[in-house]
């Protein structure tokens, strides 16, 4: 259990470092103050998963290292009923000089086991970090990935009451990632409480029971996982509606160009959408002079860069034709049947069937969006073919 | 935090900061041994007939030795826990911002690995005093109670150091210099004797002449130390260490914060 009252902090930027001396001695300010969290208040009971989101600067890691005791908060009070451990700084105070064994011990009782939990679980995190025999080798001749499967392995045996835990669960292929799946459910299960800042949506939705947005060092919105994610969803919508503005902006003859482009989704209306919900690709374009047949076209290409699908309106039978200083927008409108990541929009204005002949703006990755979450039944791979299953006779 | 950390720190300190040698914890003896045989062998060819007149004509040439060892060890453990503590914070911020850990109690690691150090060299001390026929008094039991004053001192003044040198980098070096100094005014190398009277009223105002006296008192004259002198260092010790800790309170967040 966990709970917090009106937690502030604020973090004091002083040109030089020997003025804060100066400050306390002459008891005068030399600083500028940013405030990084305004009087945040909530309760994680045991056995329940608080999820906190926000745009990078809201103050998760700052609220963060106040739960962990390593800041201290200007005004507020943190209660606990017992240890609250980090998933986070995994390896603090591990020796590479020191055999993984001899590491166990020092990053144990730093992380607050005493003698007998360090003894009575070294068993368990050597078997759990499946490093075999190597457990008695010096940490220097471990690889990255060897090193933190085995300060995830200690972390996670650490028995706190409390969980502190972000980005640090993608350690270790999927194998040791369900294991952690599974051990952290069974922290659950056991009555212990955890808070899970991430950035991941989808792990959000899937492990918390209630989910905090911050914004700005405050409290925007405390809800259930849906509600909150789509509510942060429309601060990033507020903020640039799911528009890059690509350094370049694109190129071609320009003799007419694409002047805006946004994608949303029919109902979360930002640019994280659903899969399965209905998508709109919003495109205005402008003519720079008489031009009878304008093709737009739209390439969806995932986070590799591959192309997932590409259309455009003159192989979807639209004729579009723009005069002198004319401004048309068009709408692509489809179900959103990808599978769930980061995706991007790039789009062309063209002559014709394709670009060949003559291309007037080429803009890539003019916007971008997120598809989070599934509508109906879950699908793996790229795409959702919809499928009907029937018995035949 | 718990005194199983406490004493892992100082297990770290002495004896896995060599584990990558092959000598590994043995450097731990070695250092403090080399220490003692340079001082006690070479030193006692020099000044050996100075000192004949403190009491200690029937060590003869070994007199001068002793004398400088008393000092020196003591001098040592203080000098090294001062300059040690002051830089605790930066050395350790690793871990202070990252796991939650006492300010106040972690410089403890420090005291207890420079007691140690202590310890093992006047091991190898009494060794050699042995071999020397040397007349030992129960007076040696008044040393536990000096070696607490002198480190009380220590955490005093190096706490306060440590709380300053997070903010004002150079207190490190200035530390640094200022122990070079401090090692000058007292007479540890030389005996009181040799400078001016009118002079030696000024070393009544540093707290380690009084320790270094206290040390030489009771091991080698074996009288009593001057226990008004101890005291006005220990309540010199506490009154700094109740001003480092009141100030670190004040100052913890910024701290923090900042390392």
């Amino acid at each position: 259990m966990i709970e917090v009252r009106a937690l502030t902090k604020t973090f004091k930027l002083y040109p030089q470092p020997s003025d804060r001396l100066k400050e306390f001695f002459l008891r005068r300010p030399f600083h500028s103050r940013h405030q990084a969290l305004k009087d945040i208040s909530f309760r994680v009971d045991s056995g329940q998963t608080l999820g906190i989101i926000g745009r990078n600067g809201a103050g998760k890691s700052t609220l963060l290292k106040i739960l962990n005791g390593v800041l201290l908060p200007d005004s507020g009070t943190v209660t606990t009923n017992g240890r609250v451990t980090g998933l986070l700084e995994l390896g603090t105070g591990f020796d590479p000089a020191m055999s993984g064994l001899h590491n166990i011990r020092t990053n144990g009782l730093l992380l607050g086991m005493t003698e007998a939990e360090i003894a009575g679980s070294t068993a368990a995190i050597i078997q759990f970090a499946e490093l075999g025999a190597f457990i008695g080798e010096p940490l220097r001749t471990y690889s990255s990935g060897m090193v933190m499967r085995l300060a995830f392995a200690i972390a996670i045996h650490a028995q706190p009451q409390t969980f502190l835990v972000d980005e640090a669960l993608s350690v270790g292929d999927g194998h040791f990632q369900q294991k952690c799946m599974r051990r952290i459910r069974d922290f659950r299960n056991g009555g212990g409480a955890i808070i899970f800042v991430s950035h991941d949506l989808n792990a959000v939705k899937m492990i918390c029971d209630r989910v905090l947005v911050l914004g700005d060092g405050g409290i925007v919105c405390d809800g259930d996982p849906d509600q909150a994610v789509n509510h942060y969803n429309q601060m990033l919508a507020g903020d640039d509606s799911g528009e890059l503005s690509a350094p370049d902006g694109g190129y071609g003859n320009f003799h007419a160009a694409i002047t805006a482009a946004r994608v949303t989704g029919l109902d979360s209306r930002g640019s994280l959408l659903s899969s399965g919900e209905a998508c709109l690709v919003d495109v205005t374009v402008e003519a720079r002079e008489d031009l009878p047949e304008l093709t737009l076209g739209m390439v969806i290409r995932d986070r590799f860069g591959q192309d997932i699908f590409g259309t455009n309106s003159h192989v979807l039978g639209a004729a579009l034709g723009l005069r002198a200083n004319q401004r048309r927008t068009l709408r692509f409108r489809f179900p959103m049947a990808l599978a769930p990541g980061k995706y991007t929009v790039t789009l062309a204005l063209h002559d014709g069937i394709d670009h060949t002949r003559h291309c007037y703006h080429w803009w890539d990755n003019a916007c971008q969006f997120e598809v989070s979450g599934i509508r109906g039944p879950i699908f793996t791979g790229v795409c959702n073919l919809r499928p009907e299953l029937e018995t035949l006779p | 935090m718990n005194i199983t950390l406490l004493l892992h720190f100082v297990r770290q300190d002495l004896i896995d900061r060599h584990a990558a040698s092959a000598l590994g914890a043995l450097w731990t003896l070695l250092l403090p041994l080399a220490n003692i045989l340079i001082f006690t062998l070479v030193f006692s060819r020099i000044m050996g007939a100075r000192l004949e007149t403190l009491g200690m004509e029937y060590l003869g040439q070994y007199s001068y030795s002793v004398y400088l060892v008393c000092g020196l060890l003591a001098w040592n453990a203080f000098a090294a826990t001062l300059t040690r503590i002051t830089q605790v914070f930066q050395e350790k911020a690793g871990l202070i911002t990252k796991v939650n850990i006492s300010l106040f109690t972690l410089p403890l690691y420090v005291v207890v690995s420079e007691t140690i150090v202590y310890l093992i060299s006047m091991g190898f001390f009494v060794v050699f005093l042995l071999f020397i026929d040397f007349q030992w008094t129960l007076a040696w039991l008044w040393l536990p109670l000096i070696f607490a004053v002198q480190q009380v001192l220590a955490y005093g003044l190096g706490l306060l150091c440590a709380i300053l040198s997070v903010f004002l980098r150079d207190i490190r070096e200035l530390v640094t210099v200022v122990t070079q100094l401090w090692f000058w005014l007292t007479p540890i190398v030389y005996v009181l004797s040799i400078l001016p009277e009118r002079w030696t009223e000024i070393f009544t105002w540093n707290p380690i002449y009084h320790t270094t006296t206290a040390y030489r008192d009771t091991l080698i004259l074996g009288q009593m130390p001057d226990l008004a002198a101890l005291g006005w260092v220990l309540g010199l010790g506490l009154a700094l260490l109740a001003g480092a800790l009141w100030m670190g309170r004040q100052l913890e967040r910024d701290i923090r914060d900042f390392l």
